[in-house]
């Protein structure tokens, strides 16, 4: 939707109680807009993270109980309950966010349902406290039309708050977990503490929701927050459009009106809710929102939007690259070994007592026959797996047991055997995400756009646009990552992996699948690299020309031994090497 | 009260374990599931009450006619709401497994009517008393059949060769496609399988609990609680789980509350998910790089 667009529809949402005082329209209308809320916020965990939650019902309780309980017993004025109900919330979502989220998929599933389905068995229970079965009542309730506006205020905030998150380095971060969770940790980013964030901002708007609904009703009830509350919140969302800001608009209209529409249709209300979620998974993958514009564009065929102008490119903006300088002054001697390296699998060998040291600032390649453990090396030290025994180290700093996104931080970044960019995100954001990597501001920051966060945000674009230049991308800046020709989403991934100013840059097989003529520019940039003083690489290559003609240094891989290890000349002397690929006789 | 508890516990317990092994097989073979399984024992008491009260045929007829109407239902909830989204991302086919299984209760509350019934079962006549300890013969023969049947399809998977064929897809599905095994109706078969189990606790249950068709999702839910539990990928963890489950609940019930139940069940989920995050018995899934 278009600036007007959003004009118009506030406009109308602000008029309506001018020309009505029909307290059941304004009822449907604030009914709407709480169920934009609760949306909005749940696009940004189920929408951006990709993240399902069956138990968002039970926060909206928490919501509406605390705000309920702070007006009647602690005597809190409207403003200072629904604040106190936004706090508790955010809290519980995040406590429930971090027992929730190690896991994934169906067990994910059902820690919110169990979280939603405990919820409305304690306010049933603990009837001192919640009123049981028969709720809390004699809330007070501000008057009719000051309390439509709180809540369309409310709602329109929403929408802004998560517009300004999606444009953020927060909002691509929620979307590179969503699309790779592999990837976004080899740039450094912890999957787990993304998603515990998103879950949060999530709670926080359902409470906020919850709270406004209290005020609403003046009377709740356990009735209102059932597990049926939490299916019908993502079918509002589905049906609107996931990952969409205006999504939760559409959903939440249709959502309320529709049955308001048909309540002679009541006994029918399940089929329709149902067929609905059926139509909005098959046909409609991105919502009626999704839907109409889509049309919209195919209509008008409008130019792709213009990329953002850049500000302060080059000049004082605080340079969140972090690498460079890093490499500076260090101490001679190899940048990463290791030793004695063992990893198998059941009980295949992928890696046996393997050694390796990779100098600062050389071309490292590890050749070798398919099967020899060159990827499981690179997983190693990128650590996706643990090795069974041996010691790696980084600048003499063990990094044997940590997680991917500690390495990543620590400065080793790569690429994938099959190029893992970030889909839903544009070929310039996908590099943003690296250029960011774990620095990604406060949230609170990023929701309400402040000034600190625009000027990072500047000074990740510029970074990320220089890199995008440097590799010949930025004709492609603002193509769909997932929609680049093979070659260029390599390219992509590099400009990735070097955006996060790695102190090592692995590459895994980055000639596969280019044309000779890309493979002889990929030979210019690795050397260029090295002229201009940037990371270390190791190259794990088939691509023979390409290895004897950049590497400083190879060491071969067989059975997952290291079989030969030396200068590129010496390499190609070795017996042991010709054996292993030729098959000559031992 | 114990003997009675224990009694309860198990009967229980080995339903809630039946209705899970049917979340163990269809994640087995094709890593979905359907999430209103609790629907499907819901439709295998209605069908039942339908055919064996309602018309008044035989029982053994009555029992054959709610398997088959209840493989049918677990194909077609395959071929619906899964096949569709077979690869894709876990909300698809999460919310359209939820979506057909309310559509199933909304038409089970237009055609059966929205209030409870009474199963009659000749298990339910006269309850047996042991010390001051009464309960009915249907209890005991609710986890005797439950956990008969339970080895019934374990010995389908390892001695049958068409469950070795869906083990085999279970195990690797690219390797068992290239052996030609047709992996599309592999995971249908195990969808009308896992419909089946359902059903058959559905029929068990109805003297129970009465039949209605809101039934299913709160039995639905417990069954996905023992299958967390027990760990997705492990039948005999399931069962276990199952049969602690409804310990756990008989007693909770007993000694507390009936209400407090649900939360102690629930917050037993959340608890073994913070410490063993794939369930008592389950594999960590692999991680893909």
């Amino acid at each position: 939707m278009d600036r007007l667009g959003w004009a118009a529809l506030a406009a109308a949402a602000a008029m309506i109680p001018l020309f009505t005082s029909n307290t059941y329209y304004l009822y449907v209308a604030m009914s709407v807009g709480l169920l934009t809320i609760v949306t909005a916020g749940l696009n940004v965990l189920v929408g951006f993270t990709g993240q399902t939650s069956l138990g968002h019902a039970g926060l909206y309780a928490f919501g509406a109980y605390t705000a309920a309980l702070c007006a009647t017993r602690a005597g809190l004025g409207e403003w200072a309950a629904i604040a106190a109900a936004i706090v508790v919330t955010s809290v519980v979502g995040a406590a429930v966010a971090a027992a929730a989220l190690r896991v994934s998929g169906p067990y994910l599933a059902m820690v919110t349902i169990a979280f939603g389905l405990i919820v409305e068995g304690v306010l049933i229970e603990w009837g001192s406290v919640t009123g049981g079965p028969g709720g809390i009542f004699n809330i007070p309730k501000p008057a009719l039309r000051t309390h439509y506006w709180t809540v369309m205020l409310a709602a329109a905030l929403a929408l802004w708050l998560t517009a300004n998150l999606r444009r953020s380095a927060w909002g691509r971060a929620f979307l590179a977990v969503k699309s790779s969770e592999v990837a976004a940790e080899s740039l450094g980013l912890s999957s787990y503490y993304v998603r515990i964030a998103a879950f949060t901002v999530s709670a926080a708007f359902t409470g906020a929701a919850g709270a406004l609904f209290t005020f609403l009703n003046g009377y709740i009830s356990p009735d209102s927050f059932t597990l049926q509350t939490s299916i019908l919140f993502l079918l509002a969302l589905l049906f609107g459009g996931l990952g969409r800001i205006a999504g939760p608009v559409a959903g939440s209209l249709a959502l309320t009106i529709l049955p308001e529409l048909l309540t002679r249709l009541l006994d029918y209300r399940l089929i329709l809710y149902g067929a609905l979620l059926l139509v909005s998974i098959y046909w409609l993958p991105e919502g009626v929102v999704g839907k109409v514009s889509k049309a919209r564009r195919a209509g008008s065929r409008t130019p792709s939007p213009r990329p953002l102008p850049l500000q302060g490119r080059g000049s004082k903006t605080p340079s969140p690259q972090r690498g460079e300088g890093r490499g500076e002054g260090q101490p001679h001697g190899p940048l990463l070994t290791a030793e004695g390296v063992s990893l198998a699998f059941g009980g295949v060998t992928a890696l046996a007592d393997a050694n390796v040291a990779v100098d600062g600032r050389s071309i490292h390649a590890v050749i070798g026959p398919n099967g020899a453990g060159k990827t499981t090396l690179v997983n190693v030290l990128s650590g996706y797996y643990a090795p069974d025994s041996g010691r790696l180290a980084l600048r003499g700093r063990r990094i044997d047991g940590l997680p991917p996104y500690a390495v990543a931080r620590l400065g080793i970044a790569r690429t994938f055997q099959t190029a893992q960019v970030f889909g839903g995100l544009s070929a310039r954001e996908n590099v943003a995400v690296g250029v960011a990597g774990p620095r990604l501001g406060a949230v609170l920051g990023a929701l309400a756009g402040t000034p600190g966060a625009r000027a990072r945000e500047a000074a990740i674009q510029a970074r990320a646009q220089a890199l995008l230049e440097a590799l010949g991308l930025a004709d492609v800046a603002e193509e769909p990552a997932e929609a680049l020709a093979a070659g260029l989403r390599r390219k992509l991934e590099i400009a990735r992996a070097l955006a996060t100013g790695p102190l090592l840059l692995m590459l895994d097989e980055p000639a596969a699948g280019l044309s000779p003529a890309e493979i002889t520019a990929l030979d210019e940039q690795l050397t260029t690299l090295r002229q201009q003083g940037g990371p270390a690489v190791i190259l794990v290559e088939h691509h023979m020309d390409l290895v004897m003609a950049v590497s400083d240094r190879i060491t071969v891989l067989d059975y997952g031994r290291v079989i030969a290890d030396g200068t590129p000349d010496a390499i190609r002397r070795d017996r042991a090497v010709i054996e292993a690929y030729l098959g000559g006789a031992p | 009260m114990l003997v009675q508890l224990v009694v309860t516990g198990l009967a229980l317990g080995s339903m809630y374990g039946l209705v899970a092994l049917g979340y163990h097989i269809t994640w087995a073979t094709s890593r979905t599931m359907n999430f209103s399984q609790g629907h499907a024992v819901m439709a295998g008491a209605v069908v039942a009450y339908t055919v064996f009260v309602a018309l008044g045929w035989p029982f053994p007829l009555a029992l054959v006619i709610t398997l088959a109407a209840l493989a049918c239902y677990g194909a077609l909830v395959e071929r619906i709401a899964v096949r569709p989204f077979f690869l894709r991302a876990s909300p698809a086919w999460l919310l359209a497994t939820i979506a057909v299984g309310i559509i199933a209760e909304n038409v089970a509350q237009l055609t059966f009517g929205k209030d409870a019934r009474a199963f009659p079962s000749p298990f339910m006549q006269k309850p047996i008393f042991v010390g001051s300890a009464g309960f009915y013969p249907q209890e005991l023969l609710v986890p005797v059949v439950g956990l008969l049947l339970m080895g019934v399809v374990q010995l389908f998977y390892h001695r049958t060769s068409y469950g070795k064929q869906l083990k085999a897809v279970a195990w690797n599905r690219e390797a068992a496609g290239l052996m030609g095994i047709n992996i599309p109706r592999a995971v249908m078969a195990s969808y009308a399988l896992s419909a089946i189990l359902a059903g058959v606790a559905g029929v068990l249950l109805a003297p129970l609990l009465n039949v209605a068709p809101q039934m299913g999702t709160i039995i639905g839910l417990k069954a996905f609680a023992v299958a967390i539990i027990g760990g997705l990928t492990s039948a005999p963890g399931i069962v276990i789980a199952g049969l602690g489950y409804g310990l756990v609940e008989a007693f909770t019930a007993g000694y507390i509350s009936t209400r407090a139940r649900e939360i102690v069940g629930f917050g037993l989920v959340i608890l073994v998910l913070i410490l063993k995050p794939w369930g008592l018995m389950g594999d960590k899934p692999s991680r893909r790089v």
